[in-house]
């Protein structure tokens, strides 16, 4: 215990010499919280600009304007004459969608004829693409209803009868712990927790081999008494304590102060939280232990880390990845925890549905003592040399 | 005008040995090549892999059937058939499909009451009940589109039943019932899949964020060995800035156009995902992109001290980057500051220019603003790049540091 501490007092110290490093984390990681909590802070984008292309220029066109310009969805920013002066409103992003309103509409409804209006939306932009096209199509349902409700009137049909007609069902749809379909808590809760995690591993990886580096492996060994566990821990036990520490509290903010919905027990999150630190920690050591050279070991640990967000499923899920890509998303922690918070947050899961998340998290410290194993031999070929140069 | 053409010849013979020297040392230095050539040619090839389907089909569902009446079974049956879910479970009661659900081994429930065929005999409003797993966008989305559908084409049978009743039959009832109809035309990505619609911005991602981190762990490399901000030829130490940038630039610019020529060009026609853009447009919008890449690099890379600051800077802000671009989240609802904060990074509008020229078959013209913008901050970047190095050389003038 006593070397534990004495290694854990020198990395302290080492932290107080240079603090450069944990500066730079942290600051990189409060900059990411305020960045996206102020940056999507309307949680699902209102008034997209749209276009309406009215080649009708009739009372019901320009009535149909003024409806789709009310909701809250879309807003109308202009409107066109041609078609291919809406396209290349498009191309230059300045609309994300449009109704196209063909001459002689009204004069067609009124006649009883079917005039046909057509919606173009722009899917290179997946999100405001879909929301505007929603809000449109919804306008285009709308439309028919309006005419069908006014013929039903002049025939003389009651009002209930009416809806009856014009909407026979209805879907009431129930977003599970996000309500308002947010996409603040569903980017939110797993990126930002990801990029601590992909922090804390950098760092890992960095102040490992940089032991090697500076041959300053021998005195930490044998601050730790020569166990190169007693070692690990006490080297890494600070910045464990810290990065859990930032993501608890990021936690807090997400789920006090924004309002994110959490059903499940905040201590269960915290304990997941704590756990993909350490396997993220654990990961960097396994790195350091297979690439001794630092350079390279970080440029790895970069491209590993980056990976994590995508692996994790939380924006596109496993299960529709190539089926070698799904095993392969297990050696992510990231995945582990999104599992774990979706459990716990959303649906409110109790221990005994989360728990094998939390031991794959638990696996990765495996991976930390065979990192730790590779350390060791490496210290001792090192310290060998030494002798032998002596 | 012998001085003149003298000053020529010998500017581009020290160009040239920053050019040379520049990619002797890219070269040597396994970690550069890393994150050049396997950076940016393995994460497109992930990324392809990961998000190879566009969209998720046959999503698991249960449902729970309260009304037990031919409709509801109808609309199973349809919900069944969509290409976005499968009823992997027919439950008896909502506590089962919630077990189900928390069990994650279905992604939405749909609940019909038991009033649900009554309603309809009578002619009202019928109501059913969908629950959402909100764990990823991309569940609710297909759980909601594939239960609309099926919506939507019960309502105008059971419409045309009711006008049927009504007396108002064969054309008359499809009129009445749509009297105004739609067509969706979903532009540029007619599947509106994730895939079509991410992969062309995270590409430009790549060759932004590999440059940026190659020429940050370079110029940190060329600090922690004492140099001042670049290794330079000895006979230019203290003379031509612009030489050592523009040789620096030409080296990093000869490594890239064959590496954007894969990522950005080849790939998208390899991958399938949209390439409608004309080649010629893709040329000239890339040059600016690459240029000022290059220079903003260099700029930041010149604060960077130690080798490893770069990646860790350039980590975290891989995803803000791409939530600045405007791909994710759209600009028009961008907080103003972080709007024009975003102007400060080439990736902005090179990842909005590529996707608008790739993706959405824009011209030079149409993208204006990104294009002109991209000049402007190459010219930009390239004095404060020049500016910072003479700063540099100057400060070290004294000899205090040597090759």
């Amino acid at each position: 215990m006593r070397h534990l501490w004495n290694c854990f007092c020198r990395e302290l110290g080492l932290i107080k010499e240079s603090p450069r490093y944990l500066i730079l984390l942290t600051a990189g990681i409060l900059f990411s919280y305020v960045f996206f909590l102020t940056f999507m802070h309307e949680g699902q984008p209102e008034n997209l600009p749209i276009a309406v292309v009215d080649q009708d220029g009739s009372y019901l066109s320009r009535r149909l304007c003024h409806e789709i310009d009310a909701t809250q969805g879309v807003d109308v920013v202009a409107v066109y004459n041609s078609h291919s002066e809406a396209r290349e409103a498009m191309q230059r992003q300045e609309i994300f969608a449009f109704l196209e309103i063909p001459a002689g509409t009204y004069s067609e409804v009124l006649d009883f004829k079917t005039p046909h209006l057509a919606l173009y939306s722009n899917n290179a932009y997946l999100l405001a693409g879909t929301l505007s096209y929603k809000t449109l199509s919804t306008i285009g349902k709308l439309t028919s209803a309006a005419v069908q409700r006014e013929v039903m009137r002049k025939k003389g049909y009651s009002e209930d009868q009416i809806m009856g007609m014009i909407q026979p069902i209805e879907i009431d749809a129930h977003l599970i712990s996000n309500p308002w379909g947010s996409y603040l808590p569903y980017v939110l809760t797993t990126m930002l927790p990801g990029i601590i995690g992909v922090m804390a591993l950098l760092l890992t990886v960095y102040l490992v081999t940089n032991e090697y580096k500076l041959k300053t492996e021998i005195i930490w060994l044998s601050t730790a008494g020569g166990d190169m566990l007693k070692a690990l821990i006490g080297k890494l036990l600070p910045y464990t304590c810290w990065f859990t520490l930032l993501g608890i509290v990021g936690n807090i903010v997400m789920f006090g102060f924004s309002h994110f919905v959490c059903l499940g027990s905040f201590f269960a999150l915290s304990v997941a939280m704590l756990l993909f630190v350490m396997a993220m920690q654990s990961m960097g050591v396994l790195l350091a232990g297979l690439i001794p050279d630092q350079h390279l070991a970080v440029s790895i640990a970069a491209i590993y880390g980056m990976l994590s967000f995508s692996m994790s499923g939380f924006s596109y899920p496993v299960v529709s990845m190539p089926p070698a890509l799904q095993a392969f998303s297990y050696i992510f922690p990231l995945r582990h925890y999104y599992l774990t918070y979706a459990d716990v947050a959303m649906f409110g899961a109790n221990f005994t549905q989360y728990w094998s998340h939390l031991c794959w998290l638990l696996c990765f410290l495996i991976a930390g003592c065979i990192g730790g194993l590779l350390l060791n031999q490496l210290a001792k070929g090192d310290s060998n040399k030494a002798t032998v140069e002596c | 005008m012998k001085s003149f053409w003298h000053n020529i010849t010998a500017g581009l013979k020290d160009i040239y040995d920053v050019f040379t020297l520049e990619l002797y040392r890219i070269f040597t230095d396994g970690g550069v090549m890393l994150i050049f050539f396997v950076g940016s040619l393995i994460y497109p090839l992930i990324f392809g892999a990961i998000y190879k389907h566009e969209c998720i089909r046959n999503l698991p569902v249960a449902v729970v059937d309260d009304s037990q009446s031919a409709s509801s079974q109808r609309f199973i049956h349809k919900l069944d058939a969509t290409p976005e879910v499968n009823v992997d479970f027919q439950c008896n009661t909502l506590a089962e499909a919630e077990s189900l659900m928390r069990q994650r081994k279905v992604n939405g429930i749909v609940y019909f009451p038991n009033d649900y065929s009554d309603r309809l005999a009578k002619g009202e409003t019928a109501r059913l009940c969908l629950f959402c797993d909100m764990s990823s966008f991309l569940y609710y989305r297909s759980v909601f589109t594939g239960a609309s559908s099926v919506m939507l084409d019960e309502m105008k049978h059971i419409e045309l039943e009711r006008y049927t009743m009504a007396g108002v039959t064969g054309q008359d009832a499809e009129t009445a019932i749509t009297p105004v109809p739609y067509e969706d035309v979903k532009l540029f990505s007619p599947a509106g899949g994730f895939t079509s619609f991410l992969v062309p911005a995270l590409l430009a991602l790549v060759i932004h964020q590999t440059l940026f981190l190659g020429i940050g762990i370079l110029s940190g490399t060329a600090r922690e060995e004492g140099q001042t901000v670049a290794i330079v030829p000895e006979r230019l130490r203290n003379r031509s800035v612009y030489r050592v940038v523009m040789g620096r630039s030409l080296a990093y610019m000869m490594i890239y156009i064959p590496l954007v020529a894969i990522d950005l060009v080849l790939l998208p026609r390899v991958f399938g995902l949209p390439h409608i853009g004309r080649l010629g447009d893709l040329c000239l919008f890339f040059l600016p992109f690459l240029l000022a890449t290059i220079s903003f690099s260099m700029t930041v890379g010149s604060f960077v001290r130690q080798r490893d600051t770069g990646i860790l800077v350039c980590i975290f802000f891989s995803v803000v980057l791409l939530f600045l671009s405007g791909v994710v989240w759209p600009r028009s609802n961008m907080p103003l500051f972080w709007k024009y904060f975003s102007y400060l990074f080439p990736s902005t509008h090179g990842i909005q220019g590529f996707v608008r020229i790739n993706s959405m078959g824009a011209h030079l013209k149409q993208v204006q603003f990104e294009y002109q913008m991209l000049w402007v901050q190459a010219g930009i970047y390239f004095l404060t790049t020049c500016l910072l190095y003479k700063v540099k050389f100057f400060k070290y003038e004294d000899g205090a540091v040597c090759i």
